[in-house]
């Protein structure tokens, strides 16, 4: 295929934190907002005046030091945003929202203010609450938060707007990206594939690492050139896959997977887009910050949740996916100590073998997994599988097709 | 007459293995891998070929298939499969009454279950460090000033088990140098030691569904210390297989090799 024109540019883009258009809306005078989780509401982040950091730890090394102040058992993420916070990598931060969703990831950003990691006298830390269910009064809890713990800091702070008018903009800006991404992602549903789940990997990253209004025409202008786009003849993979897991940002994962022979179609992981590129829709008639804040906790796959509604939806949520897009079978992927994906995991790539009928294979991995030789053993041994699978199930339909 | 390869690169061992068009197997080899895996195959497919009058060099070979870590460096090689397929397939062809494998490899333990077809049904894999791998037991016998063979045959004489607790090779090693310095006896020390690789095996062979019906493939198949724990930790008897098992990779491999190339000339 031909290479997709803005794809080298988003590359090296995802080779920093601190990237250049990150720097570029920093010199245009806006506030650089960091957040690791769904459940801070991405959309408040890019009020006008700010714009929202999704932090990732690109090319990540030793993470000794980090180790020395977590340990050795949590998770190789938040350590690594930890090893990266105390080398420098997130002095241009005005703020980081946090969120009390996951011990191993507040204990890392505790430490940014315990340690005065960030290199700017009014950067602050805040950790907002987000309750385990969906009801009336927890909705409400969460609302609460988030005026607590993001609007009303940011607003004393640096007097950002979050007026009715300044939520709709954000709104407005955050679906146009949403419509721009599901429109690319869509192109992932066709028999032969013209973008690859690296591309979309890199894509959607940069939707989550950059100021949304520096990416905007360059989005619109991959959606235009992705319309007339050709999928090579011979198809590039041997079997189309959807990863499910936990955080994962590194889209060198996602090209390990396909040169090992799958393609993957869909992306249920933290930093993916399912969820997280969903339209929000606001009613006019109601309070729009509780329409956005429940948009969030509606929509969030995270296995936190461990009621027997959520627990059931994110099992059809991924049944639906490999129905809609095709594939043949799920990679449950989990970060190495991930808390919640480590059960998801162990419990549900079982279900899917055994009681969905849809192939499965989980991985455990580092936060980095691009070199590893034996994941790639693993994930190829999975696509040969599957591909066996394919050439058995329509030798079978061939005989009963003749007799 | 028509040839076909498999060669598996792996960390320790280069195995190459060739068959005819009927599926007897012609040649056979084993090395010692080189630090360069291109290198390690040229030579295990020269010395195959050498022993095949009919062949020549890698490129007589109607289909050749890369397998092992060094899977794509093989020369000349038609495609590659992983090891994990590789040695559910080799088994397959050996003995298609087995229905489990553990493979212990130079730097990773897998546990494969096979479908009737010789496909994997399931697999599971200890990669996240040397532990209970062929390299594990190479650091061993350096401890003990022993050769490979020897050491796998000293906990044989133990009357008694004396536990090792660490698993990681570094450790162990620490730990054994310990016990043997303490003046424990060498075999329930060695016994010790082939319990936790056992144990580590077990682990492997229930993720990926085991039940009955076992064998051991790769170069630690040999270990017969180790199969008598495997046997006991597993509780059912390891089944011997009439081929080399280090050469499992290999022939499954140049089966899948002989399955493409048949079918591609029809």
């Amino acid at each position: 295929m031909k290479d997709l024109k803005h794809l080298y540019e988003f590359e090296n883009l995802l080779q920093e934190a601190n990237n250049a258009l990150v720097q570029e809306a920093k010199a245009q005078g806006k506030l650089a907002l960091g957040y690791t989780c769904y459940h801070v509401p991405e959309v408040l982040l890019n009020c006008p005046g700010c714009f929202s950091v999704r932090l990732r730890a690109p090319r990540t090394g030793s993470l000794d030091i980090a180790t020395y102040y977590m340990s050795n058992f949590l998770c190789g993420y938040s350590k690594a945003l930890l090893e990266r916070a105390i080398e420098g990598g997130y002095n241009f931060l005005d703020a980081l929202l946090g969120s009390e969703t996951c011990s191993e990831m507040n204990r890392a950003l505790e430490h940014f203010e315990l340690l005065h990691l960030v290199d700017n006298p009014n950067f602050f830390v805040s950790f907002m609450d987000v309750p385990f269910k969906i009801e009336p009064h927890t909705v409400k809890h969460y609302v609460k938060q988030a005026k607590d713990k993001i609007i009303h800091p940011l607003s004393e702070k640096y007097n950002v707007d979050f007026s009715d008018e300044a939520l709709l903009k954000a709104v407005a800006e955050h679906n146009e990206v949403c419509r721009l991404m599901t429109e690319i992602g869509s192109y992932r549903k066709e028999e032969n594939p013209r973008i690859t789940g690296y591309e979309y990997h890199v894509l959607n990253l940069i939707t989550y690492c950059c100021p949304k209004s520096l990416i905007l025409d360059k989005l619109r202008e991959t959606a235009e050139e992705l319309k007339t786009r050709e999928p090579d003849e011979k198809k590039n993979y041997r079997a189309k896959i959807v990863v499910v897991g936990s955080e994962m940002d590194d889209p060198e994962f996602t090209k390990l997977i396909e040169e090992s022979g799958a393609l993957v179609v869909a992306d249920r992981f933290c930093f993916g887009s399912i969820p997280g590129r969903e339209e929000i829709h606001i009613d006019p008639n109601e309070d729009i910050l509780t329409q956005i804040c429940k948009h969030y906790m509606v929509t969030s796959q995270c296995p936190r949740y461990m009621s027997h509604e959520k627990v059931q939806e994110r099992r059809d949520t991924v049944r639906r996916l490999v129905k809609e897009y095709h594939a043949d079978g799920v990679l449950y992927e989990q970060i190495k100590f991930c808390e919640y994906w480590g059960y998801e995991r162990a419990l549900a790539s079982h279900i899917m073998n055994d009681e969905y009928g849809v192939p499965s294979a989980s991985v455990d991995r580092q936060y980095t997994a691009s070199s590893s030789g034996q994941l790639r053993t693993r994930v190829q041994a999975f696509v040969e599988s599957l591909e066996i699978k394919k050439i058995a199930k329509a030798r079978e339909a061939n005989v009963h097709a003749q007799g | 007459m028509k040839y076909f390869g498999g060669c598996d690169v792996g960390s320790t061992y280069t195995k190459c293995v060739i068959l005819d068009e009927n599926g007897k197997m012609v040649a056979a080899v084993t090395n010692r891998s080189k630090i360069n895996p291109v290198q390690s195959a040229q030579i295990a497919l020269d010395d195959a070929i050498a022993q095949v009058d009919d062949l020549h060099s890698a490129k007589d070979l109607s289909y050749l298939i890369g397998t092992g870590y060094g899977r794509n460096k093989v020369p000349f090689a038609e495609e590659n499969i992983s090891e994990i397929s590789c040695h559910a397939m080799g088994v397959h062809v050996t003995n298609p009454e087995v229905k489990a494998i553990i493979d212990i490899g130079g730097q990773d333990v897998k546990g494969i279950s096979i479908d009737t077809d010789g496909t994997v049904k399931n697999f599971a894999m200890n990669d996240k460090c040397a532990a209970g791998t062929g390299r594990f037991y190479e650091a061993m016998a350096n401890a003990f000033e022993m050769s490979l063979p020897e050491f796998s045959k000293l906990s044989l004489s133990a009357k008694n088990t004396i536990p090792i607790t660490a698993q990681c090779t570094v450790f162990a090693e620490s730990e054994v140098i310990s016990l043997v310095g303490e003046g424990k006896p060498m075999d329930e020390i060695a016994a010790g030691i082939q319990l936790a690789v056992a144990k580590r095996c077990f682990v492997m062979a229930k993720k990926a569904g085991a039940t009955d019906s076992i064998t051991l493939t790769g170069g630690c198949a040999k270990n017969e210390g180790l199969k008598q724990a495997i046997e006991k930790v597993l509780k059912i008897k390891v089944v011997e297989l009439s081929t080399d098992p280090q050469l499992m990779g290999a022939l499954g491999a140049a089966e899948y090799a002989r399955q493409k190339g048949m079918a591609k000339a029809g």
